[in-house]
């Protein structure tokens, strides 16, 4: 995990040239767009990978390095094949967050700050509000939110080995 | 409690994905009207209806509208779904519910001001949503009713959807433009003003998306009608989020000014753990907290505001006096250290001073002279501060040290049960 390239896959190597394809010469506003094309493919954003987006839309390798440094969705290190964010905002705390966040670095033995597991299956984010307030305490797994969640349904939302 | 939704009336009945279960459902009506209106009435409308801006600013929508109207071309109409303030879900639930009605609101919108591109950016945390909306988009397109024509009518306006990458800060009017343009959300500072340099240097109209579904009824049926509900000074309908320590947290449409006390009593059946109400923060992390004896103000913008509260984008949450508000405390100082992007030094060092003394004031082992200096730190972000983040960082704890009594020899806010340490040891 501690590789500054991937080995991705020929598949994932055809979708990514497809992506970069279609996003020729488009420039710097629509760098977020094949950010996220991109990264939904290779699960975060390497240096090659970078430079390749960095030349099919023809934006300075620079001004890409610095957006993927700032939002927090993109990645520009290798995490978990899965994300499991959990929130911890005010009314997520106020049903009981800290337990969820417990339960899931325990199950996965990562710090309660969060962190990405040794074999590198999980990555554990805590999150401000998700903007599921209604369902506290709230987590998401890569794109699927989950609400009322207690301690006891984490062993299976994460796969259920430890 | 004999009011009917407006804005929120299809969801829940409505199939989200289907454009002819919407138009069904009134869908399009109100476009319809609007193009045999004409963008002036259209604008008259929005005008004298007085509606004010719901995304937390409450500037009044009709001033921008009529501003970008008179700019020229080419210029935006960007809807602002960036919705990351804690404890706000409204704009998620209309995206997820009821997508059709935020496109046929830009598409309004774009034909009042005379855009012929817009925007809606979405938080990257809403997968849902942005499927939706997507969804949506493309079945108008597919339907002849995008691109060059809008619903019958020949006038080009494209609609793109554009997807947030976590970062609060981008729900900031300019930095949400800096973000569409590829870059670091910064937000700008002003003026210059969007209504005149906006997205990519050009005019812009950007609203919240609750902004621009009223814009839907408002068009069908006038501005008289939409005073009648809520204050003058601040009317219509309005969506509130209720969370925290109550028995139906969710959403809640309601008239403008409704009191605080439906809301939480009425609305939303009470307050859970030791059942007595301790405080509730009115406007998410930005804003500010209130307390029982408060129970009785109108939650409109003006009201508000009279008694330093703030309904922001309509965020309440609720707590129960067991809490441990010096737990609640820390999390806004961390969100708000978290979240400044760092371009201005009074927030970007302020925030992390604030977070330094809260974390002491939670582990109990505040230093003498550390509340002077948080006030002091607070009030220099407040004034210095060149965004909103920064403006109102400082709000939610200032207003708890204020109306909860904390007192810095015990370690207690007077409102609350326990201090923080023996809570935990008693659960
Ligand atoms: C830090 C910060 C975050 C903001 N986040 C949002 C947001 O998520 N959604 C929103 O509509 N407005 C947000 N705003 C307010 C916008 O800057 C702007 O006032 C709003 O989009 C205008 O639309 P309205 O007049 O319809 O409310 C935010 C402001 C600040 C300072
Ligand atoms: S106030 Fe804070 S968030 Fe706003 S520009 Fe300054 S540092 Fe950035
Ligand atoms: S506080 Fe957890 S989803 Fe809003």
């Amino acid at each position: 995990m501690k590789d500054a390239t991937h080995t991705l896959t020929p598949q994932q190597l055809a979708a990514v040239e497809t992506v970069l394809a279609r996003y020729q010469g488009k420039g710097r506003s629509a760098l977020l767009p094949c950010l996220h094309e991109v990264q939904a493919i290779t699960g975060w954003l390497d240096p090659e990978i970078c430079a390749a987006i960095g030349q099919s839309l023809r934006v300075p390798l620079v001004q890409i390095h610095e957006v993927i440094e700032f939002y927090t969705l993109f990645y520009n290190r290798p995490v978990g094949r899965r994300i499991i964010r959990v929130c911890d905002d005010v009314p997520c705390y106020l049903a009981g967050s800290e337990a969820i966040i417990r339960a899931c670095a325990t199950r996965l033995r990562v710090d309660e700050g969060g962190g990405t597991t040794e074999d590198g299956a999980w990555t554990l984010e805590i999150h401000p509000c998700l903007g599921r307030c209604e369902q506290a305490p709230f987590l998401m797994i890569d794109d699927e939110g989950y609400g009322h969640v207690t301690p006891e349904q984490i062993a299976d939302l994460l796969g259920g080995k430890p | 409690m004999s009011y009917r939704p407006i804005l929120t009336a299809r969801i829940g009945k409505v199939d989200p994905t289907s454009l002819d279960d919407y138009v069904a459902h009134g869908g399009f009506q109100a476009l319809k009207r609007a193009l045999a209106l004409g963008p002036d009435a259209i604008i008259d409308i929005v005008t004298q209806a007085n509606v004010l801006g719901r995304g937390g600013a409450a500037f009044p929508a009709g001033i921008k509208w009529k501003a970008v109207s008179t700019e020229p071309g080419p210029k935006y109409v960007v809807a602002n779904a960036d919705e990351s303030e804690p404890g706000t879900f409204k704009d998620r639930i209309i995206m997820e519910g009821d997508p059709f009605s935020l496109v046929e609101g830009v598409i309004i919108a774009s034909y009042a001001v005379g855009a012929h591109q817009a925007y809606i950016y979405i938080r990257g945390e809403y997968p849902l949503a942005i499927t939706r909306v997507q969804n949506a988009v493309d079945a108008c397109y597919q339907a002849g009713m995008l691109g060059e024509r809008i619903l019958d009518r020949r006038y080009p306006l494209d609609i793109e959807v554009r997807r947030g990458a976590g970062a609060y800060i981008c729900g900031e009017e300019t930095a949400l433009f800096e973000s569409i343009e590829g870059k670091r959300g910064f937000p700008r500072i002003k003026p210059p003003f969007p209504t005149q340099v906006g997205l990519f240097g050009r005019p812009t109209l950007i609203n919240n998306v609750e902004t621009l579904i009223n814009a839907l009824p408002l068009v069908q049926h006038g501005p008289d009608w939409f005073r009648t509900m809520g204050p003058l000074d601040s009317p219509g309908p309005k969506l509130y989020c209720l969370s925290g320590r109550i028995r139906r947290p969710g959403l809640v449409e309601a008239p403008m000014g409704t009191t605080l006390y439906d809301l939480i009593y009425n609305y939303g059946g009470g307050v859970t753990g030791s059942g007595e109400l301790g405080g509730v923060l009115l406007g998410g992390a930005a804003g500010t907290f209130v307390t029982a004896d408060d129970l009785d103000v109108f939650m409109d913008f003006g009201s508000l505001r009279e008694i330093d509260a703030a309904l922001g984008s309509g965020v309440v949450i609720v707590f129960d006096t067991s809490v441990d508000m010096k737990a609640v405390l820390r999390r806004i100082a961390r969100f708000f250290a978290h979240e400044s992007c760092g371009k201005c030094y009074p927030c970007q060092l302020g925030t992390q001073r604030q977070l330094e003394i809260i974390e002491r004031l939670a582990a109990d082992r505040l230093r003498p002279g550390d509340l002077q200096l948080l006030s002091e730190v607070g009030q220099t972000m407040t004034d210095a501060s060149i965004c909103g983040l920064g403006q109102t960082a400082h709000s939610a704890i200032r207003t708890a040290l204020k109306r909860f009594d904390f007192d810095p020899s015990t370690g207690h806010f007077a409102r609350f049960g326990p201090p923080s340490g023996v809570q935990e040891a008693l659960a």
